[in-house]
């Protein structure tokens, strides 16, 4: 059964050992392989390799200037909108190489969603911020756009909250509801992969914790990466974490076993506070 | 920027640092604790004994600032890897402390309790007592060095341990055989030597406990 796997995608064990016991194909939903990026002179991500499984949560931690943001930006090659940076290696997408030039960009931003770690509604109505991403897409009906304003407002958990005032602005609303607003116009377009930048660093802990409920019930449906700086948020969101320092993988493993017993002294001193 | 061995938060270093040692200090208490108890009894010290059984209130009491401490951190500090390793391991030894302290007790306990005057100290549940201490011994310096390999070779004196406590055991039982009259007072060198043998597998788990945090993984073999 592995042996009938594409040789460009070589199992990790641990997925290897989900295979075996699952007695099916396992393959990553996004594969990381041999990737550097540069920003002009500076080389930031050095020989990245990356399983990201599907329909989970995979967190990416590490100290700033890591490479974590540019690696969670590669992914949908955002960085794409600026002159100078080119991205050399392969990060496949369900095994196609989305680094690839004739993979349209119109095409990976529907099946690759992100937040960023400040919300930013647009200066429109609630229900608009929602409908604006899916116009672009899709022609839907009246009645159907309102259906699935309401649908991806309910399962960003916003809904009950906003019901009675989508006409209004959605810069009315407070920084927790912004960001989950922002979650909402994200999964509005029906990704498969959902991308977050930081996404609770600038709201209140119970806001952060209203994020980290919703992150818990998307991983059903979607595929999950967060960037975070804040360990403890990892340790409690994701499935699996990687350790990233001075544009390189240090080490990716199940969340547990990275907070527990981590094989590399790097991220031992990362995670237990050493790093000086 | 360096990789250091300490925290960049000092008194975090300090506080685990602290606990660590109180452990280890509470270790040598319960130790003291045992090497009296078999005093006690080799040598019919009534005063002696009375004193393993006085100063157990402190070895509970340490037990209980031990957990304080340890919840205390957990909720504060919330230590991951080998930190969060440290303060488990540190909960799991000092409830292994607490009962070989208890076990030390019993022996003073059943000192006091030996018929008087009779039959003399047999010579391999002498032997069995220096093992026991020189396992607890052995263990507490294991964690004090954090050193595994010292861990693991007091894990498999254990077993030299159980083999000295069975043939103790059945000599014990030719003797009730061959002189009923010493039956009482075989009887209660056998619940001496239970004892011991359990201390030893407190010890043990101490090991194991030692590995982890060291391996972090659970069990040895």
């Amino acid at each position: 059964m592995i042996d009938s796997l594409p040789s460009a995608i070589d199992l990790p064990p641990w997925l290897q050992a989900v295979a075996a016991r699952a007695g099916e194909r396992v393959l990553p939903k996004l594969a990381v392989r041999g990737l550097d990026f540069h920003y002009g002179d500076a080389h930031a991500l050095k020989r990245i390799d990356l399983d990201i499984p599907e329909k989970q949560v995979t967190a990416i931690i590490g100290p700033s200037g890591c490479g974590k943001s540019t690696l969670l930006r590669v992914f949908n090659r955002i960085y794409a909108i600026y002159q100078g940076l080119r991205a050399e290696g392969e990060v496949l997408l369900d095994g196609e190489n989305i680094l690839d030039a004739r993979y349209s960009l119109n095409r990976l931003r529907g099946q690759v969603g992100m937040v960023f770690q400040k919300p930013v509604p647009f200066p429109m109505t609630i229900f608009e911020n929602v409908a604006w991403g899916i116009r672009h897409h899709e022609k839907l009906s009246k009645a159907g756009m309102s259906g699935r304003v309401e649908q991806a407002l309910r399962r960003a958990a916003l809904w009950d909250e906003v019901k009675d005032k989508l006409k209004r602005s959605a810069l009315s609303l407070s920084g927790g509801q912004q960001q989950r607003l922002c979650i909402a116009r994200a999964i509005a377009l029906a990704p498969e992969v959902l991308l977050l930048d930081e996404p609770t660093s600038a709201l209140d802990p119970i806001a952060t914790a209203k994020i980290e409920q919703l992150i818990e019930e998307l991983k059903g449906d979607y595929t999950l990466v967060i960037v975070t700086h804040n360990m403890q948020q990892a340790a409690r969101v994701s499935d699996r974490t990687a350790f990233m320092y001075l544009g390189e993988m240090v080490e990716c493993d199940a969340t547990e076993k990275i907070f527990t017993s981590p094989a590399k002294k790097q991220t031992e001193d990362y995670i237990t506070g050493r790093f000086g | 920027m360096d990789i250091q061995n300490h925290h960049i938060v000092k008194s975090y270093d300090a506080e685990l640092q602290r606990l660590m040692s109180e452990i280890a200090d509470m270790g040598d208490v319960a130790l003291t604790q045992v090497e009296h108890s078999l005093l006690a009894l080799e040598g019919r010290d009534a005063t002696l004994a009375r004193q393993v059984i006085d100063g157990d209130d402190a070895i509970d009491t340490r037990e209980r600032e031990v957990s304080h401490e340890v919840l205390r951190l957990l909720a504060l500090r919330q230590p991951s890897a080998r930190d969060l390793r440290e303060v488990m391991a540190a909960l799991r030894i000092a409830s292994d402390i607490e009962r070989i302290a208890d076990h030390a007790v019993g022996v003073a306990r059943l000192s006091l309790a030996m018929p008087a005057g009779e039959g003399g100290f047999p010579e391999n549940l002498h032997a069995l007592g220096l093992l026991t201490c020189d396992i607890v011994h052995e263990v507490l310096r294991a964690w004090r060095a954090t050193d595994a390999a010292l861990a693991h070779a007091v894990w498999q004196r254990d077993d030299d341990l159980d083999r000295t406590h069975a043939v103790l055991f059945h000599d014990l039982l030719a003797r009730m055989r061959q002189t009923p009259d010493d039956a009482a007072w075989c009887t209660h060198l056998m619940f001496v030597a239970k004892n011991l043998e359990r201390i030893g597998d407190h010890a043990t788990n101490i090991a194991e406990n030692v590995w982890f945090v060291v391996e972090g993984e659970s069990g040895l073999s």
